[in-house]
């Protein structure tokens, strides 16, 4: 072969010897292709700090509100370097956990009981109807109204707010479970409790995730609000002290940091999905 | 042929024409060549796999060849000429799914309304002048590609390009498209090229049958039809003449078939 | 059980809760009088008290001005970069690392940027709102260009179509299935950063009515500005929805063939 074109090295040739697992396309053919891919995808990115700064000299925004993203990578990582921004990451990360926890058990078992209990769903349909169109963050005032400022009421409202794609989704995935599996358990005379823990769950627990996963999302902007609303500690605090004191490069690195820890979040429950269901649709598209 | 050629140049010249999918990978087609003159109703058939649909989108312009060329009366074209319109082969998925019959006819027409009666009369060219107000997932499949068939013909092409247009519908349906298809393109004194795996269908169809190899596909032979028209589904299909035409196209795709390497044969 | 019981205990049952947690509610609201639980009645007014008067313009008006401009500016920008994202396909490696980290971030975090580039104003609350629904919106026109059938695409080459046209006639007809499920998406998180945007920063609007009333524990209309809230979300997504129903019309039908050819 005289010429080793992207298109030669390829497709799904029989004699290719090594294959990327899962694709039948050759080892050398993928790497390329990846290398290609996130070559152009930098330049995406140079392309868009190019137009920050081309912006920034040129003065169509006040210099002082847009600093450069030299300044703006040091003020990170000054930041995280044992500096304060660190310190409200952990803060935001501290509060949002035990919140998606309290979501995530809730949630899965109001799930469970409502597909599995038809009566109780008819009976509290309106309930779930009435409270469904309102978004979460409108009840801040009213969690504030009850519960007072402080980390009682950040993680009330975080964990009411990620409760619901949990609940809905869990409860869609039983409802979901093939009736075989549970004429399966019926024949091999699992109790009612055994039937639930040993067939309904693990059916389920791919959609649980997809529910959780959007969950986490919500639950970060909502710890975020609170923050920045209730002056309670966090990356949203944090975020609107600096403002306030004129420290604009700061403010930037933390808004850039928020992006990182929104991205990591989603990274690491898109990893729990794939784990739970490496044959979903998520797996093939994203 | 000199003369011939220079008295009426033909419609569409296939020049050795060579194409493959990727760059330096196997060919498709290999130095292929035939032409076809104005009003010629000509019938492109092979063994299943040869590569006619890739044969029909150089032609149509829709791809370019990699080597020879695709001349429309001694042109060349990067893009599909205004006169010519293509049938393609899957009608379910040609059509446009959001847009009524009348609207998917009106498609191509710039300017017109989808209320104009040149739609109405395309339509009723294919007795569809009945469902104009129907979604293409209210028709039946033969219906469908009626509506396909009007689309391409009310624009009023010179050359019409049809892609295995009656693979997936039913036997009598088929007929009945074919006697219409072939009604509809001699009254318009279309030039049409038919691209099928069927040999009963292009040899009643046709003026001309071009015979493809297997993969890599070349011209193996031209046969020249000479069967008086108008055909009849039953008179035609009966005469020694047909039979004797049938018998030789028959052969030569059967043996282009056996000369398939076994591998490829099992590979789809 | 017969299907005449069938149809009439759901609703009983659905009449009972309703009628049960107002008459708890009530009872409550009187015998053990709290900051957080006003009577029906005052909640009730303070409702009414939004539709109409001064509170219709300050209140109501603003929030819905910057809730659809914003929802709109992030339908129209998802569906035009999304559907040239999806069909040019070299444009995808270029863009969508840049994307995919934008689109984590948490829209509340660059409410402050905001403020400090465009100031308090309802530019920046339509852009932040515009900001947190544009992605959904976007990456589902993405994929609704990028399935649309080859043969369609032919067609429209046949017929001779300009790039431009066959984007506008075919790609983005196409994909209005796939769009549709990303702006209903959209319009939630519109919503949720409308409520944000107006509790952060901002003199009127009902976030903004909502939390005043909350410093002033009038309860009674914090919970009126919560209802109107919701009562504008189910109404837009109502309206959505029926949208959706008569212009997918076509859709329906089509998966329904679809589907039948393939079982």
């Amino acid at each position: 072969m005289q010429s080793p074109g992207l298109a030669t090295l390829d497709p799904l040739k029989p004699d290719a010897a090594r294959r990327w697992p899962g694709t039948g396309r050759s080892i050398q053919f993928v790497v390329m292709t990846r290398a290609v891919n996130s070559a152009k995808g930098a330049a995406g990115a140079a392309v868009v700090v190019a137009m920050w700064e081309t912006v920034r000299g040129l003065g169509l925004v006040d210099p002082r509100d847009l600093p450069s993203t030299f300044a703006i990578v040091r003020a990170v990582a000054d930041g995280l370097r044992g500096g304060e921004l660190a310190s409200a990451v952990a803060m935001t990360v501290g509060s949002w956990a035990p919140g998606l926890l309290l979501a995530a058990v809730a949630g899965a078992a109001g799930g469970v009981a409502l597909a599995l209990l038809p009566r109780l769903e008819i009976a509290i349909r309106p309930l779930l109807e009435f409270l469904r169109p309102i978004p979460s963050v409108a009840l801040i005032p009213v969690a504030l109204l009850v519960l007072g400022v402080g980390l009682q009421m950040q993680l009330f409202m975080i964990a009411f707010a990620s409760i619901w794609p949990v609940l809905f989704s869990t409860k869609t995935g039983v409802e979901g479970v093939d009736p075989r599996f549970m004429e399966t358990g019926r024949v091999l005379h699992l109790r009612p409790g055994a039937r639930i823990l040993r067939i309904v769950l693990p059916a389920a627990l791919p959609a649980f995730a997809t529910g959780l996963r959007t969950a986490s999302a919500i639950a970060l902007v909502v710890a975020i609000t609170v923050e920045m609303l209730t002056g309670q500690g966090g990356i949203g605090s944090y975020i609107e002290n600096v403002r306030l004191n004129g420290l604009v490069t700061e403010m930037w690195a933390a808004i850039f940091v928020t992006g990182v820890l929104g991205y990591l979040v989603n990274a690491v429950f898109m990893a729990i999905e794939r784990a739970l269901m490496p044959w979903g649709p998520e797996y093939r598209d994203r | 042929m000199a003369d011939s050629t220079a008295v009426t140049k033909p419609i569409l010249a296939v020049q050795n024409l060579s194409k493959s999918f990727t760059t330096g990978g196997p060919r498709i087609l290999n130095g292929m060549t035939f032409h076809q003159k104005p009003g010629q109703f000509v019938a492109v058939v092979g063994p299943s796999g040869c590569g006619k649909t890739t044969l029909l989108r150089c032609i149509a312009a829709l791809m370019q060849p990699d080597e020879g060329e695709v001349l429309h009366r001694g042109q060349h074209f990067d893009d599909p000429p205004s006169w010519l319109s293509v049938v393609f082969q899957d009608y379910n998925r040609s059509l446009f799914p959001w847009l009524s019959v009348r609207q998917n006819v009106a498609f191509g027409l710039r300017g017109v309304s989808a209320r104009d009666p040149q739609i109405m009369a395309a339509l009723s060219a294919v007795n569809l002048e009945h469902a104009a107000d129907l979604y293409p997932w209210q028709l039946s499949g033969g219906m469908q590609q009626r509506c396909a068939l009007a689309r391409s013909i009310v624009v009023k092409p010179k050359l019409l390009l049809l892609d295995e247009p009656f693979a997936s519908v039913d036997a009598q349906t088929r007929i009945d498209l074919q006697d219409m298809v072939m009604g509809i393109c001699r009254s318009m004194q279309l030039s049409t090229l038919l691209v099928t795996h069927d040999i009963d269908e292009a040899v009643f169809m046709a003026d001309k049958v071009v015979v493809l190899s297997t993969r890599p596909a070349r011209v193996v032979e031209e046969i020249a039809i000479d069967l008086p028209h108008p055909r009849d589904q039953l008179v035609t299909k009966e005469t020694p003449e047909f039979l004797r035409l049938r018998h030789h196209v028959y052969t030569l795709v059967r043996q282009q078939a056996q000369k398939l390497p076994r591998e490829t044969q099992t590979e789809r | 059980m017969t299907a005449r019981s069938l149809t009439i205990t759901p609703l009983a049952w659905q009449a009972g809760t309703i009628v049960a947690l107002v008459a708890i509610w009530h009872w409550a609201a009187i015998f053990h009088p709290a900051v957080y639980l006003p009577p029906i009645q005052r909640v009730a007014d303070g409702y009414i008290r939004l539709c109409h008067g001064e509170l219709l313009f300050s209140a109501l008006l603003p929030s819905l001005y910057r809730l659809l401009a914003g929802f709109v500016v992030a339908v129209v920008v998802g569906s035009v970069v999304g559907i040239a994202m999806g069909s040019l396909r070299g444009l995808d490696p270029w863009v969508r690392p840049t994307l995919e980290y934008l689109r984590f971030i948490p829209a509340v975090a660059i409410l402050p940027a905001a403020l400090l580039l465009l100031g308090p104003t309802d530019q920046m609350r339509i852009f932040v709102i515009a900001f947190g629904s544009v992605f959904p919106v976007l990456l589902a026109a993405t994929d609704g260009a990028r399935r649309v059938d080859p043969t369609l695409i032919d067609v429209a080459r046949v017929s001779g179509l300009s790039t431009i046209e066959r984007l506008w006639r075919v790609v983005l007809p196409a994909a209005l299935p796939s769009v549709f499920s990303g702006v209903r998406v959209a319009l939630s998180i519109a919503l949720v950063m409308m409520v944000i945007s107006e509790l952060i920063a901002a003199d009127d609007g009902l976030g903004f009515y909502i939390l005043r009333n909350q410093r002033l524990f009038q309860t009674a209309n914090v919970y009126a500005g919560v209802l109107m809230i919701g009562t504008i979300g189910l109404i837009l997504t109502l309206t959505l929805l029926a949208v959706e129903k008569r212009v997918l019309a076509w859709h329906r039908g089509w998966r329904g063939l679809m589907e039948a050819n393939r079982g």
